[in-house]
């Protein structure tokens, strides 16, 4: 019996071993793929002037589409930087999705909203609309007032009132770089008949000074939890993003920030009223829709036009937002598992679907198993001690220098943390994370998993302190 | 000691010395840049101010005292006439030239032989600020480069108003594929009107659809006012695509005798044409669209609706007048609805006064 047990628990050891190694391995090689990404955009960019795109002819204007549910804190500050930037034509149309505080109210005071008999295509599904709102003082706002759904539903309705032939979907509490939209638009302008969507960096304004509707001065947020996220954004974004943008296997344009064409989005039926992770799952439909009609894209990752959004600094708010994200993930994976390992799809059902069901899905379930077989096997006496304290050594330091390469990645792209102190704070917290707070992502992401099957639907709030409380 | 504890001590004693030599650099490379970057600014500020002395002196002799000054800080002088080129025009700026001609130009040549694509790239931009026709002899032979550099050297080559130069962007277009068609636009564009001639040749030539709608797209865009015969026969272009851009273009072009073509397009079969076609229409301001524009806003697709809306408003007061009469009917909502948005803005914004 005690053989048996040992073999099982050494055939799982060596189980787990190979998922560590390969998933540590796909990581380390989307982080090397991003450095020379990163290296190559900035010596291809350097020297251009992004201005010079106002004075294209065939520059196709924005919509860009901001829902907001109960974001009173946030709202003035982000819709004045939307009005503020820099871009030839577009328009800023904020969904009020059903908010319960005074979004709407301070929306109406600030802007001097007035009601609009604005008329509008209904292409997609969403909750009915009860007012729209326009300003005769700031002419490219338009509110859509809306009985509340979700984030996907707000979407849609904001799609149905938009006008122009792209649309930029970001979160009612982020803020963009001034210059944000002129940069993301770079690859419609190569190549305007392949590139369907595009996405840009998400990086976290606790921390920052903000001031205008603008990050004034970056810096690093006082909060640990915020400094964990710190990290962990920048190895999705500038580590895995990039990466998988090079191998054109990118699913996922941030709901925060991501520009799209509304011709294709409208053709894959919008967005999925009651989708949890509604970026990814557009994306994931664009993909499909257009490998079946067999028509070439692009979906790009452009690595330096900035979105600040605000990261939560309790555990409860964090927990919430990983356990939706997980969600959402399940859901739109298994809502396109047609895909998975599916050649017709591409590279997108034989890589990219693949290794989000393997290493994202699953991942946690894995590690969750690694840590107790693990445990059961020192207490057995299958494992000898000082392995045990090796290997676990091993993994903290693999964690630690993927980290740093992250870091390292932050410091090539643009508005990087200003004081050296700030890399010495990182690179403590990139050890720091291996202790607690992963294996409680973990945690909570497995809890997620079974929240999706009992059919948990709820968005799980999370409370925000504003830009300039932030800290 | 056993070889799994072997293999793993090993395994922590390289990630180690990776991680610590990665931390090394992280934390050294922001020193080197960090004290680069005073020295960058100080130099800077040193350029930036002998800079404005040169353009206001406009003296051959000081100018090329400052570029021989600067000629070992390439990368800080590179960017103050950068900064500088871009808002210096006139006499000014061709002390900026002096400069870059003495102390970059030759660091410039060798970066555009370099066998490094992002290296051959930023030189030819360089290039492009400080264009010298004489030069265009040398940016021609790199017209066979790889595309990004090809379009680099073809808008250097925009800046020239030579008719040779215009031939050879021209040539260029013709023999490129559809990859990087798109881009001809921007630089065409930037020729204006001295590419009359050459768009009139091309026009009659047998064409991919992609590179004819671009062509009649430009013509509208810039516009080419005496082009209007040679596109309006293509409003029977069985090409969809090239239907609509012809509304589109007419739209632009403003030409009386084109009202009629127009006028037939806000029938055609397909409603993209049609949209395009009733806005065109408006912005022509011709009476004779009128009646169309009205039968117009009743039609099934929105987008047409919409056009027609604006296209009435477009026409004045006449146009306002048949607006508020598809505003006060009842019989069908949808041209009601889209008439009084199109009215309530215009009050919004003052412009139906």
């Amino acid at each position: 019996m005690g053989e048996i047990l040992r073999t099982g628990l050494n055939v799982l050891n060596v189980i787990i071993l190979a998922y560590f190694f390969l998933i540590n391995s796909f990581y380390f090689l989307f982080t090397v793929l991003s450095l020379f990404g990163l290296a190559r955009h900035r010596n291809l960019t350097a020297y251009v002037n992004f201005k010079e795109i106002f004075r294209l002819p065939l520059i196709k204007p924005i919509s860009i589409i901001a829902p907001a549910h109960n974001e009173e804190k946030t709202i003035v500050e982000s819709v004045r930087s939307l009005l503020s930037l820099e871009y030839p034509v577009f328009e800023v149309i904020v969904v009020n999705d059903g908010s319960s505080d005074m979004t709407l109210d301070k929306l109406i005071k600030h802007f001097q909203l007035e009601r609009s008999r604005r008329v509008f295509r209904k292409v997609v599904d969403h909750k009915p609309i009860k007012k729209i709102y326009a300003s005769p003082a700031h002419p490219k706002l338009v509110v859509v007032d809306k009985v509340n759904g979700r984030k996907a539903d707000a979407l849609n309705a904001g799609l149905n009132v938009s006008r122009y032939p792209l649309f930029c979907a970001m979160d009612g509490d982020s803020i963009l770089e001034k210059d944000a939209l002129l940069k993301m638009v770079r690859p419609f302008l190569e190549e305007p008949e392949k590139t369907v969507a595009a996405g840009g960096i998400i990086r976290l304004s606790n921390g920052c000074r903000v001031a205008n509707g603008q990050v004034q001065q970056v810096g690093l947020p006082r909060n640990a939890l915020a400094r964990f996220q710190v990290i962990e954004y920048f190895r999705a974004f500038l580590g895995g993003r990039i990466g998988m943008g090079m191998l054109k296997s990118m699913l996922i344009v941030s709901g925060a920030f991501g520009v799209f064409r509304k011709d294709v989005a409208l053709a894959c039926g919008g967005y999925r009223p009651d989708s949890i992770g509604e970026d990814m799952d557009l994306i994931i439909r664009m993909r499909r829709h257009l490998h079946e009609q067999k028509t070439p894209f692009e979906i790009r990752f452009v690595p330096d036009p900035i979105c600040w959004t605000e990261a939560p600094e309790v555990l409860k708010s964090l927990s919430n937002q990983r356990n939706r994200w997980h969600r959402g993930l399940l859901e739109t994976l298994m809502h396109n598992k047609v895909m998975l390992f599916n050649p017709r799809y591409g590279v997108t059902g034989l890589f990219a679907m693949p290794f989000y069901f393997l290493f994202e899905m699953l991942g946690p379930f894995i590690e969750l198993l690694g840590y107790i077989i693990f445990a059961v096997s020192i207490a057995l006496g299958f494992v000898n001690a000082p392995f045990a304290v090796l290997f676990f050594l091993v993994a903290v330091v693999l964690g630690v220098l993927l980290s740093l390469l992250s870091i390292l990645l932050g410091e090539y792209s643009s508005e990087r943390y200003p004081k050296r102190k700030d890399i010495l704070i990182l690179t403590l917290y990139s050890l720091l994370e291996n202790f607690i707070y992963r294996q409680w992502l973990t945690f909570v992401r497995v809890v997620a998993f079974f929240d999706f099957y009992k059919g948990k639907e709820e968005w799980g709030a999370m409370e925000k302190k504003g830009f300039a409380q932030a800290g | 000691m056993s070889q799994p504890l072997i293999i793993a001590a090993y395994s922590l004693i390289f990630l180690l010395s990776f991680s610590v030599c990665l931390f090394g650099f992280i934390i050294s490379r922001r020193v080197i840049l960090d004290r680069r970057k005073v020295h960058f600014d100080r130099v800077y500020r040193e350029i930036e101010k002998d800079i404005l002395e040169a353009v206001s002196r406009l003296d051959p002799a000081f100018t090329l005292g400052v570029a021989q000054k600067y000629i070992h800080h390439p990368a800080v002088l590179t960017q103050a006439l950068l900064d500088f080129g871009d808002v210096i025009a006139g006499e000014g700026r061709e002390q900026l030239k002096i400069i870059f001609s003495r102390a970059i130009r030759n660091r410039c040549l060798r970066g555009v032989a370099s066998r490094w694509a992002t290296k051959r790239l930023r030189s030819v931009r360089l290039f492009i600020i400080f264009f010298d026709p004489a030069e265009s002899d040398f940016l021609f032979r790199l017209l066979d480069d790889k595309p990004i550099i090809k379009l680099a050297v073809i808008n250097a080559l925009a800046r020239v108003p030579t008719p040779e130069t215009t031939r050879y962007i021209f040539r260029a277009f013709e023999e490129d594929s559809g990859a990087t068609v798109q881009a001809y636009f921007n630089i065409m564009f930037g020729l204006g009107n001295r590419i009359e001639a050459s768009v009139r040749a091309f026009l009659k030539k047998p064409q991919s659809p992609a590179k004819l709608g671009l062509l009649v797209e430009l013509v509208g865009a810039i516009p080419l006012r005496t082009l209007y015969e040679d596109i309006t026969p293509l409003a029977a272009h069985p090409d969809k695509e090239i239907r609509i851009r012809v509304a589109r273009a007419l739209g632009k072009l403003l030409v009386p005798e084109t009202a009629d073509t127009l006028i037939a397009l806000a029938s055609d079969e397909a409603w993209e044409v049609k949209a395009q076609a009733v806005k065109s229409l408006g912005q022509m301001k011709n009476l004779k669209a009128l009646d169309i524009l009205e039968a117009s806003l009743f039609s099934p697709s929105w987008y047409v609706r919409h056009n027609a809306g604006y296209g009435l408003a477009d026409m004045g007061e006449e146009g306002l007048r048949r607006l508020k009469k598809v505003a006060a009917q009842e019989a069908d909502r949808y041209a009601r609805d889209m008439s009084v948005m199109v009215l309530n803005e215009l009050i919004v914004t003052a412009e139906a006064a």
